[in-house]
């Protein structure tokens, strides 16, 4: 049985008329139900969820895509995933690794249905070794969870992406997640030294070390990253970090942005490293404060919120040196949070910052570009340009210390009209960022949303090395399909995907 | 068919459209906790309310489920970055499951009694109360735990998170005035529920103690009743709106600066009187009016300051946040400020104080296993603080980590902020 | 020059330049590796001329190995087949370098040094603090993975490589990230080319991080009469909030090695040398003030810990003891016929059981030399007096046990460098791996013919 979706039917809901599409999958057959059978025998019938109104709720991640799982499977341990694997690799469906769903890519969803493994349910440290700053821990963890048991140790985890107190370090494997303090101290790819993989003909192997560096390709450094495309991840090993000994968090206030992308390129220029650096452009700030009441103030233009860590006095030298560049591009005031308490405050108004905006339109669109940061402020000038080109009003939130732009076009779906310039101008933001020798994502993950842009990056040859190396572990496909490779080979469009955010619209 | 127009507020797309799927609550839920499932997420839960408001899905056993197992306790509401109303989304869930959903007997008869015919009557919550007291005081209590009977029919624990019926009940202060000892800084209207006049009239009376002490005029105005919190959780919206029909009428607001209450259950309703009514109907605008003056006890006396000379309570306390105050509320500070407003008190945080405790309104009892698994979980991190005092800042907790300090054995005490206070007080 | 040689140097001056294709035997003897050497030598001088030797090769069923001033091709074991040497100096440019972004596009073949000398003039510099740092080029340091000094305080290559450019064994130039220092566009096969030893294809550019050159440099050498008290300071080091940019220990014959280095062998040892004791170098970096927080700090750790003696050194001692370390293995590759040196990933890195390698090597008379660094490899060498059948059955008995005290912690070890006749008998990357199965895949991805260097890596790659 599967829920009959009513193709492009209109609904009319509380007095308002919109228009509901099935997820692009919803055409295929449902699991054969001596696949269902299969999983209950292995799992248990309670760990596999198979019913319409349950797989439903595994059709969306954080992202604007879309693809329904026709069998959702909760495993315990490391041999369950192996045989769940081999018995959809027996009748050639599809698998598909998941977190927590909070991926920005789609890179969790099962675009072309199959069976979709939750790990969220494998959620076990290991092993926490405060001594020497490993941890090993099975892939639903949550990474908020994980910084948590460390703290007694004076350790954490550190990439924190936005979605940290949710997100789980299977998930960060796969994207290889980042966050704002990455400028300082790397994505997840660097933090990660071992992994116990399990491959799409089931078999288990490990690769790495403990330590780290091991004898041999670095494998590990291949599998983070891979968007769950080339095997999945049953365990890892960390690293941890040692909390810094002093940090001040400083909040500039500027008139104009470019005084502030300018202060951005001038901090990096004078070769200054904050832990991080971000940027909030004025009207998204005054939509967080609205929410937040984090102090940021209503009448400026941007914000920088910059976070300097270390030993106290590296820290004392940095932080005049901040300031005095803030000032020099006509900052209008530096605040340096004052206590725990403040600092949280100002944190809680940039990780809310995605989110407030949610309040604003009914549906955004967040790119992911990534450019020099010396070139920062002509990229954000022709951001501007954009906007205002095609009458849209686009936020800047983002990791200014790393060039990681995150553009937020503002939409409301129910105007397909709205919908389709907003696409355009987010393709030429990213194409821009390209031009400017950037790439199209800095954390987010190539997934569903951008596969279609990689040939702005890649040739053909490239593609063709990328396929092998995805053939040599994932020959027929079977782990994760449709992901990462354009579908449509060349086009460079977002255009597809105009039919996934309309879909996306929740009523 | 034509089904009778819900009641009271109904959401609209943007209060859907505002949840962007990022999924940041999911570990803030105490469900999703606990089973690590969509469906028992606060984001599964709304897209399981938008599929259903499409009409794409009925209203299935499944949706029900789902629904009946949250908690309610909003936490999803602190946790979510785009300010998604959650808890206005699933109150209205729970009245169309009200609406279109029909119960299996014994849960219809159930709800009917408890909702229906016992919170909105005092003198039956008194009736009720008087045969438990004997149950408790007769020594059919130790009896019944003795022999191992409730065991056998699997009542065991959930017979332990039953409230201690107190001796002398709340009711005969119904009516009166206390003045404010001292100069007087304010007066006020004390909220004393419907249940915490038989359980917890020790509580209400503290509470009334410290407010004169602090130089508040106390009005304890007669005719008041249940505040219909349960049954609004409950999506019985019809008997919650009958019963803040009638608290508007007995509080006269314009006597007083504050309607005041210690329950953040009660007050989180309270305070969102308004989404009973919708802005057409006559109790609209009075009913907007009583929210806007509604305080939680704790918040009330922060604002106000505190007068009473304290003395010292050489206690290690840890706090844990009651959800409706917390998340319902946004009140954090506020408890924590009278805390340690007094002398000696060592106040140690709580790891996962902002978890739901499982009490949850008649959630212990409806949901009984989920609710003691949370139970077993706040209990292990309130025993790792070395606390001699869990405070908290609801009755529903109290009764709830009370039964957990004897499941337990955890010899700590679990008291009422306003509870400490009023020993701290000089008299 | 052999027939043999004649004809492919005839036929690959075809497809590239002929004055870029040298068939002599003296230029062929120059780039053989472990005495095996190529028929022909080619020097690209673009990454299109790469392209064309490979697809040469691929198509007349070559081996090939890419190369740089040749000062690592000891390491790995001798190739199956070898016919081009591909000198890769030829492609020697910085191609792009955006100093207020802290990004740099450099061609493999560029000199280490020379890089070194040009980020210095934007006052940063890339922190590959590696043995060989004045002859070898960047794209050897990288397909080496050979340890930095640095490593400590500024991680190795895969923390701060940001892309790379290549040319894979079908015969196709690809790229992999990028040059922007946050990116998870597609997968990061550049980071398979670290340590890869030209098994995967021929680097033609690397892109990395580059970071700012420190304003002031600092050591503390403390000397310790037990690896007890060594592992008592490294412990309270790293719990510290102090984050130094080089730990290194040393083990008493290490630091002899060290002290001598570059100083008149008649004159007498460094002030902070000890005789027989284990000496730890700490070096870190910053303004005055930060300097004197470390100094202070390290010196009341070492006290703590028991050191017999400790000294902070001076601008000028700090550089040579900063060279003497980076290069040691270096020197030690050169100090005899039979030198060996195990590379040990052991976890954790160092612990006081390291006197078992120590007494491994008495146990054959054989004298040798321990040093590691807190968060990399340790490092063990050996100088047997003379290269014999005794010493290398000596030597593979010590192989054995080393490999089989790196399983023991955790960890691999490989040989770095040894005479070529161990080879022979021990397979310098250790016993087989679990993970061999996975390594052979990505090689036929990145290498369908085997024309890269076949023969040279683990697993038979």
């Amino acid at each position: 049985m599967h829920v009959d979706c009513k193709g492009d039917a209109s609904l009319t809901i509380v007095g308002k008329e919109v228009t509901y599409l099935p997820a692009e999958n919803t055409a295929r057959k449902p699991l054969h139900r001596d696949v269902i059978r299969g999983l209950q025998n292995i799992l248990g019938a309670s760990m596999v969820l198979h019913r319409p109104e349950d797989l439903l709720l595994y059709e969306y991640d954080g992202s604007v895509e879309k693809g329904r799982p026709g069998a959702v499977v909760f495993p315990t341990t490391t041999q369950e995933v192996s045989q769940v694997v081999r018995l959809a690799a027996q009748h050639d469906v599809p698998v598909i690794g998941r977190g927590a769903g909070t991926g920005l890519s789609g890179g969790a969803l099962a675009r072309t249905g199959g069976v979709m493994i939750v790990f969220a349910r494998m959620n076990r440290i290991l092993e926490l070794d405060l001594e020497n700053q490993r941890a090993v821990v099975q892939p639903g963890m949550v990474n908020y969870e994980l910084t948590r048991a460390a703290e007694a140790g004076g350790l954490y985890f550190a990439p924190d992406p936005s979605s940290w107190k949710s997100c789980t370090i299977g998930g960060n494997v796969s994207e290889n997640a980042g966050g704002p303090h990455t400028l300082a101290y790397g994505v997840t790819t660097n933090h990660v030294t071992a992994l116990e993989l399990v491959l799409p003909d089931g078999e288990i192997c490990r690769v790495g070390s403990r330590h780290g560096d091991s004898v041999g390709y670095d494998l590990a450094g291949l599998f983070v990253g891979s968007e769950g495309t080339l095997a999945l991840v049953t365990e890892i090993t960390v690293k941890l970090l040692r909390k810094p000994e002093n940090v001040k968090t400083l909040l500039a206030i500027f008139d104009d942005v470019d005084g502030a992308s300018e202060t951005v390129a001038e901090i990096t220029a004078r070769a200054i490293t904050p832990a991080a650096c971000e940027m909030l452009d004025g009207w998204t700030l005054r939509a967080v404060e609205d929410f937040i009441h984090a102090g940021f103030p209503l009448d400026s233009a941007a914000v920088l919120l910059i976070e300097l860590e270390g030993l106290a006095e590296v820290v004392a030298a940095q932080v005049a040196a901040v300031e005095e560049v803030c000032l020099e591009h006509h900052a209008r005031e530096v605040r340096v949070a004052r206590d725990e308490q403040e600092r949280e405050l100002l944190w809680r108004g940039r990780k809310n910052a995605f989110g407030a905006l949610g309040r604003i339109a009914p549906s955004n669109y967040v790119l992911d570009g990534v450019i020099p940061r010396s070139k920062i402020p002509q990229a954000l000038r022709r951001i501007r340009e954009i906007g205002e080109r095609y009458n849209f009003k686009i936020g800047n939130i983002f990791h200014a210390g790393d060039g990681n732009l995150h553009p937020i076009v503002l939409f409301d779906p129910r105007d397909a009209g709205q919908y389709q310039r907003a696409i355009e101008a987010s393709a030429e933001i990213i194409r821009y960022c390209v031009e400017i020798g950037g790439a199209l994502t800095g954390e987010h993950g190539v997934g569903m949303e951008k596969s279609e842009l990689m040939p702005l990056l890649f040739s053909d040859d490239d593609f063709g090395l990328m396929r092998r190396i995805h053939d040599a572990f994932n020959p027929r496909s079977a782990l994760n399909p449709g992901k990462i490779f354009p579908l449509n080979k060349g086009c460079g469009e977002i255009t597809p995907r105009a039919q996934a955010a309309v879909r996306a619209v929740p009523l | 068919m034509a089904l009778s127009p819900i009641p009271g507020l109904i959401p609209v797309y943007e209060d859907y459209a505002r949840c962007i799927h990022c999924g940041l609550c999911l570990n803030a839920c105490p469900t999703y906790r606990l089973w690590n499932l969509e469906a028992d997420s606060p984001r599964g839960r709304i897209h399981q309310m938008i599929h259903v408001e499409q009409g794409e899905v009925p209203v299935t056993d499944s949706f029900v489920d789902h629904i009946d197992k949250c908690l309610d306790c909003r936490a999803c509401e602190t946790a979510c970055p785009s300010g998604v109303e959650y808890g206005k989304l699933v109150e209205y869930a729970r009245a169309r499951i009200e609406r279109d959903y029909r119960r299996p007997l014994l849960s219809r008869v159930a709800r009917d009694v408890v909702y229906r015919r016992l919170l909105p009557y005092p003198k039956r919550i008194a009736t009720v109360a008087r045969l438990l007291r004997f149950y408790q005081r007769s020594g059919l209590q130790s009896l019944a735990r003795f022999t191992g009977i409730l065991k056998l029919f699997g009542l065991d624990k959930r017979e332990r998170l039953l409230p201690r019926v107190d001796s002398n009940f709340f009711y005969d202060r119904l009516g009166k005035t206390f003045p404010a000892t001292g100069e007087r800084r304010a007066r006020v209207a004390f909220f004393a529920g419907c249940v915490a006049n038989v359980t917890f009239a020790e509580l209400n009376a503290a509470t009334i103690r410290v407010l004169t002490a602090n130089g508040c005029d106390v009005v304890v105005p007669n005719g008041q009743l249940c505040c219909g919190a349960l049954a609004a959780h409950a999506g019985v919206r019809d008997v919650a709106r009958e019963l803040a029909r009638n608290n508007l009428r007995a509080f006269l607001l314009n006597d007083v600066d504050a309607v005041v209450t210690n329950a953040a259950g009660c007050g989180s309703t309270l305070k969102e009187y308004d989404h009973l009514f919708t802005p057409g109907e006559p109790e609209y605008g009075q009913a907007s009016a009583f929210a806007k003056k509604t305080r939680d006890v704790t918040e009330f006396l922060t604002a106000l300051g505190l007068s009473a000379l304290l003395k010292a309570l050489p206690l290690r306390v840890t706090y844990q946040d009651s959800c409706h105050l917390l998340h319902g509320q946004k009140v954090r500070e506020a408890p924590r400020k009278l805390l340690r407003a007094i002398p000696g008190l060592d106040l140690v945080e709580l790891p996962y104080s902002d978890l739901c405790c499982g009490s949850a309104g008649v959630y212990n009892v409806t949901q009984t296993d989920a609710s003691l698994e949370l139970l077993a979980e706040k209990m292990h991190c309130a025993s790792a603080t070395g606390a001699q005092v869990i405070a908290t800042s609801n009755p529903g907790c109290l009764l709830q980590m009370r039964a957990g300090a004897e499941i337990y054995q955890s010899n700590q005490q679990v008291l009422h902020v306003i509870e400490l206070l009023d020993q701290a007080i000089l008299n | 020059m052999s027939t043999v040689a004649t004809n492919v140097a005839a036929r690959l001056e075809t497809v590239i330049d002929a004055e870029r294709v040298n068939g002599g035997s003296d230029s062929c003897t120059k780039f053989a590796v472990d005495g095996v050497a190529p028929s022909v030598v080619a020097r690209p001088a673009s990454s299109a001329e790469v392209v064309e030797i490979v697809r040469f090769a691929k198509s007349e069923k070559l081996a090939l190995i890419p190369c740089g001033i040749c000062t690592k091709l000891g390491i790995g074991i001798p190739p199956t087949r070898y016919d081009i040497a591909i000198d890769m100096t030829g492609l020697n440019q910085i191609a792009y370098y955006d100093p207020a972004d802290l990004t740099l596009s450099v061609d493999a073949g560029m000199n280490l040094a020379q890089l070194a000398e040009a980020l210095a003039q934007q006052k940063q510099f890339l922190p590959l603090a590696v043995p060989f740092f004045d002859e070898c080029t960047v794209g050897g340091t990288i397909a080496s993975n050979i340890g930095s000094a640095l490593q400590p305080g500024y991680g190795s290559a895969r923390d701060f490589l940001l892309g790379a450019e290549f040319v894979n064994g079908a015969g196709t130039f690809t790229k992999s990230g990028g040059r922007v220092v946050k990116n998870v566009t597609g997968y990061d096969l550049h980071k398979l080319l670290i340590g890869s030893l030209g098994t995967l294809g021929a680097i033609t550019r690397l892109n990395f991080r580059t970071f700012p050159l420190p304003e002031g440099y600092g050591h503390l050498v403390g000397a310790f009469s037990s690896v007890d008290s060594v592992e008592r300071f490294q412990a309270m080091v790293s719990k510290s909030p102090l984050a130094p940019s080089t730990f290194n220990i040393l083990g008493p014959e290490a630091a002899q090695t060290v002290a001598e280095f570059k100083d008149d062998r008649d004159s007498p040892l460094p002030s902070w040398f000890t005789r027989g004791e284990w000496h730890v170098c700490v070096g870190f970096e910053g303004t005055e003030t930060i300097l004197r927080r470390y100094s202070s700090e390290l010196a009341q750790y070492a006290q703590q810990c028991g050191a017999s003696n400790y000294h902070l050194l001076q601008e000028s001692d700090d550089k040579a003891l900063g060279g003497a370390l980076r290069e040691l293995l270096n020197l030690l590759s050169w100090s005899g016929p039979a030198a060996t040196i195990f590379k040990i990933n052991a976890f954790p890195g160092f612990t006081p059981d390291v006197i078992n390698l120590h007494a491994l090597a008495q146990q054959f008379s054989i004298s040798c030399r321990i040093f590691a660094s807190s968060s990399g490899p340790l490092y063990f060498a050996l100088q047997p007096g003379d290269l014999n059948d005794k010493t290398i059955g000596s030597l593979a008995h010590i192989a054995s046990g080393v490999f089989e005290y790196a399983a023991e912690h955790d960890g691999s070890a490989s040989i770095l460098f040894c005479p070529t006749s161990l080879k022979r008998v021990v397979n310098v990357w250790g016993p087989a791996r679990n993970d061999s199965a996975l390594m052979r895949r990505v090689k036929n991805a990145f290498d369908p013919e085997n024309c890269f260097a076949p023969g040279r890596f683990v697993a038979g790659i």
